[in-house]
């Protein structure tokens, strides 16, 4: 019963989504797709409390146990629960100026922080992948070089058919290769998809058995 | 009541799909052979990396991506995260989970839990180390990099849906000395995984993890109807671009009704 109630469950809610996404007319039916789509967001903003629960065990344990670096436990700890509290008994409204202050001078300059260091990581990964040790490795670091000069007014300089060159490598050997591996992963996403509703694959439930 | 406007090919192609799947399901249940599956690098080296971790006295990192559970490919992942855990609680090797949604890590902490408790260590399990991070994208980004820093992962496997993050994971990873094992369906991502892995599942060869690993054969026998539901694109592909080069567009049309 612990396995197949939620199988039933998953079932019947998963049949009903799909016909309320394919069909339309009687008003039931959308009635239905948008109390779906309400309780499944109700089910995940609930579920964050789980989440609060295990970080403050796990940071909680590091600081009791005072494991390497535990003064940053203390800092995510104050963080968190300074920012629930400020957000349900101060600020009390996503429009409220000291929230729309505190995420437009701290939470997004962090953010874009972070992204930024994607610049370098990529020179990195470029450096080791365009290193050439075979054919494969060739043809890349020869397409990312007329990728990049062609992108750039250098390329154009050099010759007109540099970035020519580059957007038939980008419309075309690119695209058919993406759309390839779009298809195959769209079919095994339906599949998955498929296999999870019928419930041939269990491990949304912790474990195969 | 009727089918919404611009999906009716879609449905009665989904139909076709799902009734063909459910068909292979039967004939492989009753014990019909099933074709060869060709090697996937990525699959087969996963005791590998989970053996190295063992050996180098280093627990396993393991990543399910930053897709919410209507992604296939998380659902796709619980699969190797179970395998994944399974393997470490046989070696008494710790698996580190790392989780962007709250609503994701009581899914992966039940997967590793039933894993240790499936290899008869249940008493090895440890809580802590399947881990909530944060449901901002680089918050959690900067989380994992950070457990990846202290921690050190002899392997780290990142199976799942990833955007901007994918690098960032992987260039940490192979800085700490981390054996690599991603898998992703997101093109844009892809790449980089390749560039920067050890080894990479691209696109379906992860919903095909499941399949791979358990050897089962119903499962299997999933991989025969998205095979047939390829060479039907592959069919219509060929059809539309015959008939649109000659200034025929009707099928083109049918398909978007």
């Amino acid at each position: 019963m612990k396995k197949e109630l939620p199988i039933a469950l998953g079932l019947v809610a998963g049949l009903i989504w799909i016909i309320t996404t394919y069909f339309t007319g009687p008003r039931w039916v959308e009635t239905v797709h948008q109390e779906l789509s309400k309780w499944y967001q109700l089910a995940g903003a609930y579920m964050v409390m789980v989440g609060v629960v295990n970080l403050t065990r796990v940071h909680g344990h590091r600081i009791t146990q005072k494991k390497k670096d535990w003064m940053y436990s203390i800092v995510a700890l104050v963080c968190m629960f300074g920012i629930m509290i400020f957000g349900i008994f101060i600020a009390k409204d996503s429009n409220n100026p000291g929230w729309k202050t505190f995420y437009s001078q701290i939470i997004a300059p962090m953010n874009a922080t972070v992204y930024s260091t994607l610049v370098f990581y990529i020179a990195s990964a470029a450096y080791r992948a365009f290193r050439i040790r075979n054919s494969q490795a060739t043809i890349l670091l020869v397409s990312a070089l007329i990728m990049m000069l062609g992108r750039v007014p250098l390329g154009a300089m050099i010759s007109p058919v540099i970035p020519q060159l580059a957007d038939w490598i980008l419309n075309v050997p690119n695209v058919a290769g993406m759309r390839g591996i779009q298809i195959g992963a769209a079919f095994g996403g339906i599949a998955t998809a498929l296999r999870v509703l019928v419930g041939i694959e269990r491990g949304y439930m912790g474990g195969t058995e | 009541m009727k089918i919404v406007s611009g999906y009716v090919a879609a449905f009665w192609l989904e139909l076709v799909f799902l009734v063909t799947l459910l068909v292979v399901i039967a004939r492989a249940r009753k014990g019909l052979k099933i074709p060869e599956v060709y090697k996937v690098a990525g699959l087969d080296h996963l005791d590998e990396a989970i053996g190295r971790a063992t050996e180098m006295g280093r627990p396993v990192h393991f990543s399910p991506g930053i897709g919410y559970l209507d992604n296939a490919q998380t659902l796709a992942a619980f699969a190797i995260l179970s395998y994944a855990a399974k393997a470490c609680a046989r070696y008494d090797t710790p698996i580190i989970v790392t989780n962007r949604y709250s609503v994701i890590y009581p899914i992966t902490e039940g997967i590793v839990r039933q894993a240790y408790l499936e290899v008869g260590k249940p008493e090895s399990f440890v809580p802590d180390n399947v881990r909530f991070i944060a449901e901002d994208q680089f918050a959690y980004a900067s989380g994992v990099t950070g457990i990846m820093n202290r921690e050190r992962p002899a392997a780290n496997l990142l199976i799942g849906a990833f955007w901007a993050e994918s690098l960032i994971f992987a260039e940490v990873g192979n800085s700490v000395g981390s054996i690599q094992i991603s898998g992703t369906a997101n093109t844009a991502q892809i790449p980089f995984f390749v560039a920067a892995c050890d080894y990479c599942l691209i696109g379906e060869e992860l919903f095909a993890a499941s399949a791979y690993l358990s050897k089962d054969p119903v499962l299997m026998g999933n991989l025969i109807a998205e095979d047939w539901g390829k060479m039907v694109m592959i069919a219509f592909i060929l059809i539309g671009a015959i008939l649109q080069t000659f200034g025929n567009s009707s099928f083109t049309k049918l398909l978007a009704k």
